[in-house]
């Protein structure tokens, strides 16, 4: 029951991991989108 | 409302709904694997299989699939299947961790040891590693990193075929292809589910992954764009 439990738990622990650092990239994106807007806009 | 709704708005909300449904279907997935009949000589170990096998076809349908974006990268210059296979050589490596894991955990109850050097778990390492090297590559490479990455993928494809023939071919400890054909009755629909389920999820990650790689791709343009309008002006 150990091997099952260690095998379930360590799929559901690399998917949710993966899906944490996709959006730690995705937050990084939108900060500089918010940089860039404020180039655009203090440049205009 | 839908026709009201914009094409962004209309695409956020079936990728909702598809990881929702992702989401049930893995909740009943484990519920049928939890009810499916034990194997008589492995017992309970047997059910990391439900798993184990999805992982490893996720491993094989990720590596083809990088090979087919890094064909259409390497011949026609496309940046959407160079995107394509860096998102899916990611869920390779994801992916084919989960195989490295699972596998020894049962072959510690099958056979009594975590790894041994067999040729399908051998050519399996092997696989997983070329992916690995892929994203390397693409990271560190420099300016020929993404061409250097693209052949890679086409050795690592070419490897995919021996991963999977290889326990007919050669004799191995591991089970041969046949395990999914001689499946008990009752552990075939939480098999096939599993399956189903965890290529849906292949495909709502891969969705998402190309997205924020879009994302990227079109923020470095517009800062190229800004960067060059803010040179012009005096």
């Amino acid at each position: 029951m150990t091997y099952v439990a260690l095998a379930y738990g360590f799929i559901w622990g690399a998917v949710f991991t993966y899906v944490l650092l996709v959006g730690r990239r995705v937050a990084r994106i939108d900060a500089e989108i918010e940089d860039l807007r404020q180039r655009v806009k203090t440049g205009s | 409302m839908l026709s009201t709704m914009s094409s962004a708005q209309k695409s956020n909300t079936a990728f909702v709904v598809g990881l929702l449904l992702v989401l049930h279907g893995f909740f009943v997935v484990t519920l049928l694997v939890a009810n499916a009949p034990l194997e008589k000589t492995m017992g309970i170990v047997q059910k990391i299989f439900y798993f184990h096998v999805p992982c490893a076809w996720l491993l094989m349908l990720s590596t083809f699939v990088c090979a087919a974006g890094s064909l259409a990268y390497l011949f026609r210059g496309s940046e959407r299947g160079d995107r394509l296979a860096l998102c899916s050589a990611e869920l390779g490596v994801l992916f084919g961790l989960c195989v490295l894991v699972t596998g020894p955990l049962w072959a510690r109850a099958a056979w009594g040891v975590f790894w041994t050097w067999d040729v399908r778990l051998t050519s399996s390492l092997l696989l997983w590693l070329m992916l690995v090297a892929y994203g390397l590559a693409r990271r560190y490479g420099g300016a020929g990193g993404r061409r250097l990455a693209s052949a890679m993928a086409l050795f690592a494809a070419a490897d995919v075929p021996l991963v999977y023939l290889s326990v007919n071919v050669w004799r191995t400890l591991h089970p041969t292809t046949k395990v999914v054909s001689s499946l008990a009755p009752g552990m075939r629909l939480p098999f096939f589910l599993s399956l189903a389920i965890f290529s849906a999820l292949w495909g709502v990650l891969l969705t998402l992954r190309m997205r924020v790689e879009r994302a990227q791709s079109r923020l470095l343009e517009l800062t190229i764009v800004v960067e060059d309008a803010e040179e012009k002006s005096p």
